[in-house]
Order: C-alpha cells, then sequence, then structure tokens
C-alpha cells in the first residue's frame, strides 16, 4: 500500500531575476535618454526660450521655469549630469574601497588593523552631513562633487569586501597558492579578485544608488554645481522659487523626483538582483516547519516485538530538471527494539536522502514519492508531515552529522536541552532532565551553561546526544555521528552510544560512510549503494563473509592496524551518475565478478541464510 | 651519513587568544624536533587541535615560526625574506584535504596544474607539456581529455589527482598531505595512496602525511611522528611504534583505533 | 569584557578626534583666506586693515598652525563654538536651541523605523516563495527608493497646502498654549517630517531583516530544531533572535542616515532643527556654524556607535570574552 504523494511544492522562482531585469531596463531607459537629450530635447535647457511659468504646452512639454527655461530639456539633459555623478563617484569609490579591502584582508596585520580602523571611522560620520560640509567648504563644481561622495562612501564597499577577501584567503586554492610561492598582487589579482568580483559589482550598483540620492540632496541644498542642472538642481530652484504655492509644481517639481525615484529604483532592483547571484544562500529553497498535530498518529500494531522502525519500500525522488532522480529506492528495513542497525553507504548512495526521509524533513526538491514507515508501531509513511512532527524529539530522534552547526550558537548548551525536554515535561523537570543527561553523556558540571563554541568538537557531540536522548526516543537516528572527530573522541562516544543501549534498551539506526566504524557498533548491517540496498545481515556475517562484491572490496578499502601489511583494495570507476544509471545491476561496470546477465537484469535482493541476503545475481540459481 | 632533507629544531608556534579579560596564549606547536630524509614517507599523526595542521603549515614557510629554525636542504627557512622565502618553498608542496577547496573554481585543469611552472617563470608551451605529463602520472588519462575541464566538471576522486598533479609538476622535494583521503570515499582511498607511493618510489619525493588515522599511517609511512599538545611525544619506525608504544599517549591513541577498527 | 569596553572607547575616540581634526583643518583647506572664512566679505563689507589685524590677533591666525590647533583645542574644552556670522550669537547656544528638535524627530523615526522594519522584514521572510513576497518586496524597495526630500515635498503639498490639515512650519505654536494642547500642536508639526523620515529609513530595515531570517532559517541548527520536536514558533524564535545581529547593524546606520535626511527634511518643513540650521548656514556662508553642528552630530553618532558596540556581545556570545 503506498502513500499518497506529498504535494507538489509551489513553483518558486527567486524574486532576483523579476527585478534584476526591471531594474536594468529602468536603468537604461535613463541611459537613453541622457545619451539622446540633443535629440529628444527641442531647446536650449540654459537659455530662457519662453515666457516664465509657462504650463505644458507642444512647445514646452513640460512647460517653463521661473526665467523661461524650457523644463524637458532640463530634465534630459539633468539626467546626463545626475547619472555621470552617480556612476563615477561609485566607481571611485568601490575601486577605493576594493583596493583597502585586498590590501587590508590578504596582507593581515598591522596594515589590516590600521585601514579597519579608518574604514569604522569613515563609516561612523554621517555620509551627507559630511558632504554637504565638505562640499560647503571646498566649493561647489562637477569634479569636487564626485571626489566628495567617492571620498566618503567609500568606506562601506571597503568594509564588506574585506571580509569576502578573508573568507577567500582561508580557501583551500589561496592557501595552496602561497604554499607554491606565489607573490601577493598574483593571488590577490588571480586568485582573490575573481572570487570577490560578484560582490563588488553588486556594491558597485549600490553605490551607484546612495551616489544619486547624495547628489541629489547635496543640489536640492544648493550645493551642486551652478553651472551644471542635475535633477537635484531642478528641485532646489523648485523649492526656492516656491513652485508649491502655485499649479506649476506638477510640471517642474513631480517630473525631476520621478526621475530620481526611478534612477534609484533600478539601481536598487539591480544592486539585489546582483547581490542575490553573489550570495547563493539567499535562493535556497523555502521550507516553513510544519505545526505537529493534536494527536500522534493511531497506533496501528503494538506487541512486545514491534520494531522500533519498519520501513518497507520507501522511494524518494528529486525533482529536478526535466526527470526526477531517484535518490532512494524501494529500501525496506527493520530496526527492531534495542538493536544498533548500521546503513553504510559511500557519497552518492541516499543515506541522508533516507534519514532525513525517516524523520519527515524532506526538503523541496526531494520528496517521498512512496512508502511504508512506521515508527514504534505508529504509521507515518501514511501520515500528513504534521503527524510526523508530533513524533519528533519524541519517538523518533535525530543526532545530526556535524553537530557544531546543530546548535544554536546564541544559546548555552543546558538551555537548548532543557528546551527538548519542555515537550515531555514541565519547566523545572524539564531543567532537572538537562542537568541529568548531560552528566550521563559525561560533560562536567561546570560546562553545563557553556555557549556551543565554548566546547570541543567531542563535547558539542554528546550535547547534541544528550538532547536527542531528552524525551526516551523509542529509536534514535544516528547521521554520521562520529564524523570529522578524531579518533579518541570517536572511540569515546562509540562507547557512549553502546552504553545507552545496555541502559536503556533504546534502538539506533546508525548512519555512516566508515563500514569498520559501524560494525564495530552495529548489530547488524546495510550496505547501500546508487540508493539501492545490496547487502544485509548479521554484522558478524557480513564482515567476516561478505556476499556482495561491493560489500567485499568496501571492507578490503581499510588499512588494518594489526596483522599483514595487505595492500589497500580500491573500487575501479566512479559512482554511477544518479540521472543516467547503467542499466541492469548498478554495480557491474566496476564489479570485478561482473557476467553477461548483469547488465540486464536488476537483482532483488536474494535469501542467503542466516539473515543474510545480496542483491547480485551471483546467487541466483 | 646525508644530511637530510628536512629539519625542524625546536619549533614554536603561539597564537593569542583573546578569553575573558586576560589573553591566553596557545601553544599550537611547542618544540618540535624532526628530521625527514630525502625519499622517506613520515606519518604525522594525533588528535585534531593537536598542531599537526599548524607543523604543516610552518614546514611550507606559510607561517613564522616564533622561535627555532625550519632547515630544508641546509638552509634555515626563516632566515630568508620575501622573495628568496618564496623561491626555496617552490620545492615544497602541498596537498590539502578538501577537493573541492582547493582548486580554483574559475581556472581550467590546466591551468591549475601549471602554476607552479607559472609562478617560476616557465614558459607557456613547456608548461603545458609539463602539465599534461603531471596529469597523466597522476593516472589522469589521456590528459588531453582533462586540460580543457574546470573543477566543477569533476568528481571529488578526479579533483584531488588534479591537485596531486599540482603538486608534483615541478618535482618537489617534499609533499606535505594533510588529510589527502578524509574526505573522499574509502573506495577510491586506495588509489589516491597507492598514487603517492608511487611517486615517492619514482621520483624520490619526501612525503610528511598528516592523519589522525592510525591505521592509514601504518600503511605508508615509514616512520611515524605521534604528536599531542603541540609536541611530538613519541617518533620512530612504523612497526615498532605500533608493536610496541612507549609514549602513555600513543598508547591511548592505538587503543581508540583498535576501538573503532576492525582487527 | 572591560578590556573590549576600553578598546571600544578608546578607538571611538580617536575617531571623534579624527572629526575634531578634520573641522580645524577644513576652512583651512578652503580656498580663499581664513579671514574671509570667518568674516565673509560679502556679509559685512569690506574689513580695514586695522580690522584685519585686530581679527588675526584675536583669533591667532597669525600664529604658526600648531600652536592654532591647541587654542582651538581648548577653546572645544571650553565649550567655545566661536560666534555665529549670521545671528552674532555664540553657535553653542544656537545649537543647544535646535538640538531637542532633531532628537525628538530622528529618534522617534528611528524607533519606528526599525521596529517597524524588522516586524515587517521578518514577516515577509517567514513567507518567503509566495507570489506576494516579491510584490511587497518591490513596493518596499520602491518606497525606499523615493528620495526623502520628494516624499516630503509631496507630504507637504497633500496634507498641509492642498487638504490644510497640518500645519506647514516650525515646531511649536506661535501662540502660548500648554499641557496637553501643547503636546498636540507638537505632534501635529512632528508628524510630516517624521513621517517621511520613517518612509525613508523602514526599506533599508526591512531588506536587512527579510534577508537576515533568511539567512538564519538555512542554517543547520534550525533543522535540528525541528527534528528535536519543536513546534514552528519556537523554531522560529531561534532564527529570529540570531537575525537581530544584522538588524541592529543597520539600525546604526539608518541613525547615519537619519541625522544626513534631516538636514533635507527639516528644511522642506522648515523644521527648526539641526538640519535646517545647517541649510541655513551652508547659504548664509555661515561657517562657524556648520562647523559646530557637524561637530555635535559627529560626536552623537560616534556615541550611538559606542553603545552599539558595547552592546553588541549580548546579542551574539561568540563575541563574549
Amino acid at each position: 500500500m503506498s502513500v499518497t504523494p506529498a504535494a507538489r511544492p509551489a513553483q518558486w522562482r527567486p524574486p532576483g531575476l523579476t527585478l534584476g531585469v526591471t531594474g536594468a531596463g529602468l536603468i537604461a531607459l535613463l541611459v537613453a535618454a541622457a545619451l539622446f537629450a540633443p535629440l529628444l530635447a527641442s531647446h536650449d535647457p540654459t537659455v530662457p526660450t519662453g515666457l516664465p511659468f509657462e504650463p505644458p504646452s507642444g512647445a514646452h512639454p513640460l512647460g517653463t521655469n521661473d526665467v523661461g527655461e524650457d523644463l524637458w530639456a532640463q530634465l534630459l539633459y539633468g539626467t546626463r549630469i545626475s547619472l555621470v555623478i552617480a556612476l563615477v563617484s561609485a566607481l571611485v569609490a568601490v575601486t577605493i574601497g576594493l583596493a583597502v579591502a585586498l590590501v587590508a584582508g590578504y596582507y593581515r596585520g598591522k596594515v589590516e588593523t590600521v585601514s579597519m580602523r579608518i574604514v569604522d571611522l569613515a563609516l561612523a560620520f554621517p555620509f551627507l552631513v559630511l558632504v554637504i560640509v565638505l562640499a560647503a567648504f571646498l566649493g561647489r563644481g562637477l569634479l569636487t562633487t564626485i571626489v566628495v561622495i567617492g571620498a566618503v562612501i567609500w568606506a562601506r564597499p571597503a568594509r564588506v569586501l574585506r571580509s569576502q577577501v578573508l573568507e577567500a584567503r582561508e580557501s583551500g586554492h589561496v592557501v595552496a597558492a602561497r604554499a607554491m610561492g606565489a607573490s601577493g598582487p598574483r593571488i590577490m589579482g588571480r586568485h582573490i579578485l575573481p572570487r570577490v568580483a560578484p560582490l563588488t559589482a553588486a556594491q558597485f550598483v549600490r553605490a551607484a544608488n546612495v551616489s544619486v540620492l547624495l547628489e541629489a540632496s547635496l543640489a536640492f541644498l544648493g550645493l551642486g554645481d551652478p553651472t551644471r542642472v542635475s535633477w537635484g538642481t531642478i528641485l532646489h530652484f523648485a523649492n526656492a522659487r516656491n513652485a508649491f504655492l502655485t499649479d506649476a509644481w506638477r510640471w517642474w517639481a513631480l517630473p525631476p523626483g520621478l526621475a530620481l525615484t526611478v534612477a534609484v529604483v533600478g539601481f536598487a532592483f539591480l544592486g539585489y538582483a546582483v547581490e542575490e547571484r553573489a550570495d547563493p544562500r539567499l535562493t535556497r529553497g523555502a521550507r516553513r516547519p510544519v505545526r505537529p498535530a493534536a494527536r500522534p498518529p493511531e497506533v496501528v500494531d503494538r506487541g512486545p516485538g514491534e520494531p522500533a522502525l519498519k520501513v518497507r519500500d520507501l522511494t524518494v525522488q528529486y525533482a529536478t530538471g526535466n526527470s526526477p532522480m531517484t535518490a532512494v529506492e524501494k529500501v525496506s528495513l527493520t530496526v527492531p527494539r534495542g538493536r544498533i542497525v548500521g546503513l553504510v553507504g559511500e557519497s552518492g548512495s541516499g543515506k541522508t536522502t533516507l534519514a532525513m526521509a525517516l524523520l519527515g524533513l524532506t526538503r523541496p526538491p526531494a520528496r517521498v514519492v512512496s512508502g511504508d514507515v512506521r515508527v514504534a508501531g505508529r504509521d507515518v509513511g501514511r501520515a500528513r508531515p504534521s503527524l510526523l512532527a508530533t513524533l519528533r524529539g519524541r519517538e523518533v530522534a535525530l543526532i545530526p552529522q556535524s553537530a557544531m552547526n546543530a546548535l544554536n550558537p546564541a544559546y548555552p548548551a543546558h538551555r537548548q536541552i532543557a528546551e527538548a525536554a519542555a515537550l515531555t515535561r514541565a519547566g523545572p523537570h524539564a531543567a532537572a532532565r538537562a542537568t541529568e543527561l548531560l552528566e550521563l553523556v559525561g560533560i562536567p558540571r561546570p560546562r553545563h551553561r557553556a555557549f556551543p563554541h565554548e566546547l570541543s568538537g567531542g563535547m558539542r557531540q554528546r550535547v547534541v546526544i544528550a538532547m536527542a536522548l531528552a524525551n526516551n526516543p523509542s529509536l534514535l537516528v544516528a547521521d554520521e555521528p562520529v564524523t570529522g572527530l578524531d579518533v579518541v573522541t570517536q572511540a569515546r562516544i562509540v562507547e557512549l552510544l553502546l552504553g545507552l543501549r545496555e541502559r536503556f534498551g533504546m534502538a539506533m539506526l546508525l548512519i555512516s560512510h566508515d563500514l569498520p566504524l559501524t560494525a564495530t557498533v552495529a548489530d547488524d548491517v546495510l550496505v547501500m549503494y546508487a540508493g539501492r540496498v545490496v547487502e544485509q545481515g548479521p554484522t558478524s556475517r557480513v564482515t567476516t563473509a561478505p556476499a556482495h562484491p561491493y560489500t567485499r572490496q568496501l571492507l578490503q578499502a581499510s588499512p588494518r592496524l594489526h596483522g599483514p601489511h595487505a595492500p589497500l583494495a580500491g573500487i575501479e570507476g566512479e559512482m554511477p551518475d544518479p540521472f543516467d544509471p547503467p542499466p541492469g545491476c548498478r554495480f557491474h561496470p566496476r564489479c570485478p565478478d561482473a557476467f553477461d546477465r548483469c547488465r540486464g537484469a536488476d537483482p532483488p535482493l536474494l535469501d542467503l541464510g542466516d539473515g543474510q541476503r545480496a542483491a547480485c545475481l551471483l546467487y541466483d540459481s | 651519513m646525508n644530511a637530510p632533507l628536512l629539519e625542524m629544531r625546536d619549533v614554536g608556534k603561539t597564537y593569542t587568544k583573546r578569553a575573558r579579560a586576560t589573553a591566553r596564549d596557545v601553544r599550537a606547536v611547542d618544540g618540535v624536533w624532526m628530521r625527514v630524509e630525502a625519499g622517506e614517507v613520515v606519518g604525522l599523526v594525533g588528535s585534531s587541535g593537536a598542531g599537526k595542521s599548524t607543523l604543516g603549515r610552518l614546514i611550507l614557510g606559510l607561517e613564522r615560526p616564533d622561535r627555532g629554525a625550519v632547515v630544508l636542504d641546509g638552509v634555515d627557512l626563516t632566515s630568508l625574506g620575501g622573495r628568496a622565502l618564496r623561491a626555496a618553498r617552490r620545492r615544497m608542496h602541498l596537498v590539502l584535504q578538501d577537493p573541492y577547496d582547493s582548486l580554483h573554481p574559475g581556472m581550467r585543469v590546466r591551468e591549475v596544474v601549471a602554476e607552479p611552472l607559472a609562478i617560476a617563470g616557465v614558459r607557456r608551451a613547456q608548461r603545458r607539456a609539463q602539465a599534461a605529463s603531471a596529469l597523466e602520472e597522476a593516472d589522469l588519462t589521456p590528459a588531453s581529455a582533462f586540460l580543457a575541464r574546470f573543477p566543477h566538471q569533476l568528481s571529488g576522486g578526479q579533483r584531488q589527482r588534479v591537485a596531486i598533479a599540482r603538486a608534483i609538476v615541478s618535482q618537489p622535494r617534499l609533499i606535505v598531505a594533510d588529510e589527502p583521503t578524509s574526505m573522499l570515499d574509502a573506495s577510491l582511498r586506495a588509489g589516491i595512496l597507492a598514487l603517492l607511493l608511487g611517486l615517492r618510489d619514482r621520483f624520490g619525493t619526501a612525503f610528511v602525511f598528516i592523519t589522525h588515522d592510525l591505521a592509514l599511517a601504518r600503511y605508508v609511512a615509514d616512520r611515524i611522528a605521534v604528536m599531542h599538545e603541540g609536541r611530538i611525544v613519541e617518533l620512530g619506525e612504523t612497526e615498532r611504534l605500533l608493536a610496541t608504544p612507549r609514549h602513555p599517549y600513543t598508547r591511548t591513541l592505538l587503543d581508540a583505533s583498535e576501538r573503532v577498527r576492525l582487527g | 569584557m572591560a578590556r573590549r569596553a576600553l578598546r571600544a572607547v578608546a578607538q571611538y575616540g580617536a575617531v571623534l578626534f579624527a572629526a575634531v581634526c578634520l573641522n580645524f583643518a577644513l576652512p583651512r583647506l578652503a580656498p580663499g583666506d581664513v579671514i574671509d572664512y570667518l568674516f565673509p566679505p560679502e556679509q559685512s563689507g569690506a574689513i580695514t586693515a586695522e580690522q584685519r589685524a585686530a581679527v588675526l590677533d584675536e583669533f591667532g591666525l597669525d600664529q604658526p598652525v600648531p600652536v592654532q590647533f591647541q587654542r582651538y583645542l581648548a577653546g572645544l574644552a571650553r565649550g567655545d563654538l566661536l560666534l555665529s556670522v549670521r545671528y552674532g550669537r555664540p553657535v553653542r547656544d544656537l545649537l543647544a536651541e535646535r538640538i531637542g528638535w532633531t532628537f525628538l524627530l530622528v529618534g522617534s523615526a528611528l524607533v519606528v523605523s526599525t521596529v517597524l522594519g524588522t516586524v515587517l522584514g521578518y514577516r515577509s521572510a517567514w513567507r518567503r516563495g509566495t507570489p506576494g513576497d516579491a510584490g511587497i518586496l518591490s513596493t518596499a524597495m520602491l518606497v525606499d527608493s523615493m528620495p526623502p526630500f520628494f516624499v516630503g515635498m509631496l507630504l507637504l503639498l497633500l496634507f498641509s497646502v492642498e487638504l490644510g490639515w497640518l500645519p506647514t512650519f516650525g515646531a511649536q505654536p506661535t501662540t502660548t498654549t500648554t499641557g496637553a494642547a501643547f503636546l498636540v500642536e507638537v505632534g501635529k508639526r512632528l508628524l510630516l517630517p517624521f513621517a517621511t523620515l520613517t518612509l525613508a529609513s523602514i526599506g533599508p530595515v526591512y531588506l536587512v531583516a527579510r534577508s537576515a531570517l533568511v539567512s538564519e532559517l538555512g542554517e543547520d541548527y534550525i533543522l535540528m530544531a525541528e527534528a528535536k520536536g519543536l513546534s514552528p514558533r519556537q523554531v522560529r524564535r531561534h532564527a529570529e533572535r540570531n537575525a537581530l545581529l544584522p538588524v541592529s547593524t543597520i539600525a546604526l546606520i539608518e541613525l547615519g542616515t537619519l541625522v544626513g535626511g534631516a538636514a533635507v527634511v527639516e528644511t522642506v518643513f522648515s523644521y527648526p532643527g539641526l538640519g535646517r540650521l545647517i541649510y541655513e548656514s551652508v547659504l548664509a556662508r555661515d561657517y562657524p556654524v556648520l562647523q559646530g553642528a557637524f561637530l555635535l552630530l559627529a560626536a552623537g553618532v560616534i556615541l550611538a556607535n559606542l553603545v552599539n558596540d558595547l552592546l553588541y556581545p549580548v546579542l551574539d556570545p561568540r563575541v563574549r570574552r
């Protein structure tokens, strides 16, 4: 019986594209107006060509100002000035900012400290006030305005770009380049610059945005170049000549104001789009957490022998491009009460997708297509996500990969555990439980209230384990719980997990890429390859008498500490392309024992006796 | 007796960590003495935070030690300045842990592999030929199929081979390999290790192989140095060290490794 | 903690000192004679040689620069900010009269725009992916893009000139009123400039709050919080708390922008604050006032930065050392 597929997530496109195109279009429009001003305007903007305060007419589309100058022409020629000032000062600002960021971020040390102090200095001053004061003292003029604005706003790009330079500096290829003896300029130019280029572009657009407004404000206050009319200047005269007391404001003040708005909107939209491209995190699929249902799902089978987890024919697909990619295909597994089951798979085997599906945390574009999942007798395969949510943290708990990121850096360890425990207990009891758990996993009392960043990797992992145990789950799903930790810590955590099973009879599904490690912990083991289970059985059997060629080779791929110095075996070839899997048995292209039938038929899991099963045609009699 | 290829004499490096109102000094590397002979593979093992990576960086000249000397081929690197130091650095290379991060995403494979040559001023035609042959040495054949590709078009294992090709293209005397297989699948591990050992056999390149996996160190290293809290607590020939560890920390490491590995 | 505080104070003290130096240097950098800056010829007519010598002596302008700087600093310490050329009164008094109004205006606009921007930004982040989101985002950007003085002018036109609901200038009633009536009158005059500045400032806060929350929602610890079984509200609280960090930073930057914006907005509404004073002084070439106002504003913003710096560890424990 299969579950109704999850509702297709609404097609979501990041707004950046639409906004970017719109923004670019608006700016293009303004640039065109600026370039073709002589063609579009029929009069000279600086010479009176009509009567004062003429309303709009054929000869003067926007009427005239108080001395009879054509306002339409002024608007068009003003576009040139405003845009030139905006773009050039933005260029100046970003160039200075980038240079400072590169030098400070790369050379570090004293250079960085001093530069950053100057940057902070420049950022602390209110821009407009500084611009006004500088302009007031240094006089008016196009060049002065550009220099003044550029000299004031370079600090923000410097700050932003510097953090990116710092990040880029620590990336592997930069370290490698330094190790190779590459010189500073070479590294900055060939390695770091390309990486910060997208963000630089975004900063340029932002700076242009700020410039336009700064110049307009400056001109509005009468500090612009009197010989070159910009939008702000037009508004200045409109205000000074009291255009607002008559109807004249409609054609005098409104057009330049709108033009300014169009320019700023255009730059803002464009900037947003460019920034979205530079920072991929902003486009990750939207996921809204699900509210747990009022009552947990009905218990279907309840008996003493009821396994903690029973999965039947689970299939999970990723909806990408035209054809969906099957990450997990018809996987079945059982975790009996009080047993530890290991799920072993390398990258691309689908094991993490499976773990997420078991907890109902499948994110789009992935979705569960079919299958049956029962946790502690409760049928969640058929359940809505909200029912699954009731079980999370209570019946089934997750110990995630990389505990470093699993904890909120802002709250102390104790509080985060208490929060989990509060799902099934009242306040004070939850706090007491948290303390109890922390002691159970071996964290000394003084460290209970520490923040995550103050704890070592091993300790953080213990905190996460404690969090998982908070509500006495019947099933623990541990996704690579010790990867990334050093071997001494690994051994300790392994002992801890086994101890938990001893004390509480907890069932555990241990997911890992490390077969030897899993074998030291698990009672039964399943080996996954390309989304399928290829072998399963009691650990002792599978490790001493592996049936599937993949399992066999995997075992030979790990070095031994003692015993004869056997050469390590690798596995030829690469993981199959999930979008274009090989016909027949998925492993056959890399299998040393493959024969003709392997290409044609996809082997099911065949029973080999003693609880061992393998999906290999070698055993198909 | 020949002079060693690399010698670390009482090398120390301290970082200042600001904690609460006082600044605490963390001795990342605290008085290390070590020698690496030409063509030898020395395994550097220890827990995370023991200072292995820092030591690696000190060897390569990426950081300056606060005290002590790093002597390569008889020349004290700590006494060299900018340009001379960079020139000396070219005799050593580096293979990093993360194959996704260690290659510039915007550079084609041929540029990546040829970069050390470009820095040394080798002409373009010559560079391409040497890059191709380095790729072949790294078992990326035919080289012509890979030269024009970008890193994102390669798999993790292939990328690591490109990184290795880059490391050997100018025939360095010493390569520091910092956990080169820990981010790769187990099935790819053997290939990479065989490659590295093959290079040692063919070109006499010495290796400092940093890893926290003692079994792995056993597989590749002639000698093993055990590091703990910035110091080398034991250094000895591989089999001897594993059979009869002397320092308690070595014993701890061995016990833990046995716990998580199959016999 | 104390060490960090000391460092922050020292750093901002240096910034303030730089502002002081800049203040000192500016008139001397301007083209023309320093005398002309103090007594612009257009203002008070040509001055005689004796008067010139007397002024030079009085202000020590014939002394070497370091000595001048010393006198300047001494004067500052005394609170002496020279005399306004236009009004003939001490600059200090002028500033004192006006600062209250600007503080009221900028303060209220900052608080409201920050709170409102954050609330709306968070809501927007939460509803990300819905068709409405792009619409709200564009509207926010549109409103943000209109130049503050333009918005001000439009509001003034609409509410004061056309509809006549609100007064067109001033900050307090010209006739004597007290108590509640006084507050109402002040409120009426404050409303439009306040609205203008708030509208101008809400955009950036909204955008930052939105992207900050979106960023946090993508972090692993949020996934973990969900896996722990927390309700959506609890998960949200985790993310929102951490998203406050960038929001506090942008709020601070907005303060600087608002102070600048006040200069322009007060001009449009003839609101007697520091901003308008600056505008008038620019037109009247009243440089001593400009200098004094600039210094005062810079000091205010620097102080705000310092406060934010000291409060940062409260929000981000990782910095707490």
